[in-house]
């Protein structure tokens, strides 16, 4: 009996002494380094991103922080950002000076492949886990690198595919016989060029006649869209970023040149903000990607669509200069990502850190869709349904998903 | 494709002898570098669009108050700044510090103050459809823009050749120690010189949501390089050499874009290098530049 009850006082103690050992060494704070560009060529994808992750960093520390497995608790969340003002040098600066001066715990990019390219080999280089918010670019996920996942967005080489499918498919039948391709050169678009070209050279159903990429600061596209009317081609595709896809949309309108299928980015991805400067006669009947904002997928983490909106409305009230979009979802879903990772990491070691955003593969459905990724940590899970902008009563359009058909809902309208 | 490239560089180069005129003038009058210009530029659009969202007002009604604000604002704003600089001794190099400064500031302001999204302005608001100039469809809003550009030009050239002050400016053109000799108010001279430099600025700043797609409050960086290869290459000192300048960067950029598209942003830069190894002193020479 006292046997007994000395095993059960020393077991007690055991547990007693771990708690203990637990509460001395968990920290303070978790510290989440995060760069954002306020300036620039890529500011208006990186503030929502930037903005959305905030509201998660307030909303978890209203709550008390967040849960840290390994030390049972929750702990608050410190946010270190910079401004790397678009600029890949200052980025990869300031990459460094996150991990090496600041030692943060997480280290998330800043939006876009641009501004994610500099700080994917620092990250490997310092063996620091990279939450990737949504650079895309293919050359970024390779074998030997086990420091970054992709969190939003499939992989730029899945983007294009829904495009080129429904071109073969459904454009073939209405005749088509020719696209053109116009890109920005950087990695998110340039992927998805060449992953286009690749497809429909594989394929051989439609002939490329003009395949040409311009710098990403270009924002003037009328002769380059007359020098695509010359040669007659049934679809154009422009891949830019905003500002590409603003001046492309607003030449095109001013150009009167009419092409039966005409596809932009951004039209779809950042609706409100292409609208705000385009119009909406400038934008009826465009293609575009369906993003998480304009689809309502069913999340079992964090809020639905129409409470994220309204989160977001009332954090950010219209006219706070912030547009919201799919970058915006971006943002927060990131934020959700790593709430889940600490809630189920073994340590803050960063190859733990790697465990457990890999085991979240597969097994989370956010606001974007299904988070699966592949081994070297592209996303494959959340996909880019091809969307049309279809009028939607006077002045009004809405994004409707028309390939694949069993994502679609509604159906495609082509140009005569 | 060749004929449209050169029709339509034209006009673009039209926009952007407005983009660098007043630059040019600056230099011409003050042998100083404003590299704020480009962030005035950036002001007026912000200006007209603010115009047009708040009370509908038509740009080319907004270019009239822009040309005004800007002059008042260019006045006390030479005072403040120009007369200091000139006492330093590398009064050149120092002005590329200062106003790349300046050019930060207003930045950071509009940014802080309005957000970092894209403003523009409807397209429809200078016509709808485009216009066909040799077979070439281009947009309303750049014989628009072209047009601004040509009476700004014949404005400069009245000012500097058909007025009293205009006069009085070329003085200090040539000399400005000559011209304090003969009694001239120097910096009353350069002060007027500033301020419609500025106005020249926001007025190409109204027309840049419909030449250049939209407008953000960084934009001011990258228009004062191509602003600056222009009047290089059209010859530094020389306001209507930027004309020549314009043309020739235009006409250039829509020949890249039609046959060398990926390379078209070196433009500015190639067109510096070339001006500065071939003909230094810019395509109208030094004889024109010292008006």
């Amino acid at each position: 009996m006292n046997r007994n009850a000395l095993t059960f006082g020393m077991a007690i103690l055991t547990v007693l002494a771990a708690t203990a050992a637990r509460a001395q060494t968990a920290p303070a704070e978790i510290k989440i380094g995060a760069l954002y560009a306020s300036s620039g060529p890529f500011a208006s994808i990186s503030m929502p991103v930037f903005d959305a992750f905030k509201l998660w960093i307030d909303d978890a520390n209203a709550q008390g922080g967040v849960e840290v497995k390994p030390f049972g608790k929750k702990i608050p969340i410190k946010l270190i950002s910079y401004d790397d003002q678009s600029s890949t040098a200052t980025a990869a600066t300031l990459y460094n000076q996150l991990i090496t001066q600041d030692h943060v715990d997480l280290l998330v990019a800043d939006s876009g492949s641009v501004l994610t390219s500099v700080g994917v080999p620092i990250a490997k280089e310092h063996k620091q886990f990279l939450f990737d918010v949504s650079g895309t670019g293919a050359p970024f996920f390779t074998p030997d690198n086990p420091y970054i996942a992709l969190m939003a967005d499939p992989v730029s080489t899945i983007w294009p595919h829904y495009i080129s499918d429904f071109l073969d498919d459904v454009g073939v039948q209405a005749g088509f016989k020719t696209v053109a391709i116009l890109y920005s050169t950087n990695d998110f678009t340039g992927t998805q060029a060449n992953a286009l070209k690749g497809s429909f050279e594989k394929d051989g159903k439609l002939k490329l006649v003009y395949f040409e990429g311009v710098p990403t600061t270009t924002s003037n596209y009328t002769v380059l869209i007359n020098n695509i009317a010359a040669l007659n081609p049934d679809a154009v595709l422009e891949m830019g970023y905003v500002g590409n896809d603003i001046a492309f949309l607003r030449n095109l309108q001013d150009s009167g040149n009419q092409f039966r299928f005409v596809f932009s980015i951004y039209a779809g991805t950042e609706m409100e903000e292409i609208e705000k400067n385009v119009g909406v006669s400038a934008m009826t009947n465009i293609f575009s990607y369906v993003p998480a904002s304009n689809y309502e997928y069913k999340p079992d983490v964090g809020m639905d669509l129409k409470q994220f909106r309204a989160a977001w409305d009332k954090k950010y009230p219209a006219g706070a200069g912030v547009a919201f979009g799919a970058n915006a979802i971006y943002g927060y879903m990131t934020g959700l990502v790593i709430e889940r990772t600490l809630a189920t990491t073994k340590s803050l070691k960063q190859e733990d850190i790697h465990d457990a955003v890999f085991a979240l593969s597969g097994k989370l459905k956010t606001l974007d869709g299904a988070f699966t990724l592949r081994e070297d940590g592209a996303q494959i899970g959340e996909v880019t349904p091809l969307g049309q902008l279809q009028p939607d009563g006077k002045d009004k359009l809405k994004l409707v998903a028309v390939y694949p058909p069993e994502l679609a809902n509604g159906k495609a309208v082509l140009g005569k | 494709m060749l004929i449209g490239a050169l029709v339509a560089g034209v006009l673009f180069g039209l926009y952007f002898t407005l983009v660098g005129l007043g630059l040019n003038l600056v230099f011409g009058v003050m042998r100083i570098v404003n590299l704020a210009h480009g962030d005035f530029l950036m002001l007026g659009g912000i200006a007209a669009w603010w115009l047009f969202t708040v009370s509908g007002l038509h740009p080319l009604a907004s270019a009239a108050l822009v040309i005004a604000a800007l002059i008042l604002i260019g006045l006390p704003l030479y005072y403040l700044v120009v007369p200091r600089l000139l006492r330093a001794r590398d009064s050149e190099m120092l002005s590329l510090i200062l106003f790349f400064g300046l050019s930060q500031m207003i930045e950071a302001v509009t940014s802080i103050g309005l957000g970092t999204t894209e403003r523009s302005l409807p397209a429809r608001i200078l016509g709808v459809g485009p216009v066909i100039l040799f077979g070439t469809r281009l947009p309303k809003a750049w014989l628009y823009s072209a047009a601004a550009s040509a009476i700004a030009v014949l404005f400069v050239y009245l000012y500097l050749y058909r007025t009293r002050i205009g006069t009085l400016t070329r003085a200090v053109m040539v000399s400005r120690d000559e011209a304090l000799a003969t009694g001239i108010d120097i910096h009353w001279v350069s002060a007027v010189a500033f301020g419609v430099s500025l106005a020249l600025a926001g007025v190409a700043g109204v027309f840049a949501p419909f030449m250049l797609g939209s407008i953000t409050p960084n934009i001011g960086v990258g228009l004062n390089i191509t602003a600056f290869a222009i009047i290089v290459v059209g010859t530094l000192g020389n306001p209507l050499g930027t004309v020549l300048g314009g043309i020739v960067y235009g006409v250039s950029l829509m020949l890249m874009q039609t046959y060398l598209s990926s390379w078209a942003n070196l433009l500015p830069n190639l067109l510096l290098i070339a001006v500065l190894l071939i003909r230094p002193e810019g395509l109208l020479g030094r004889k024109v530049r010292r008006a």
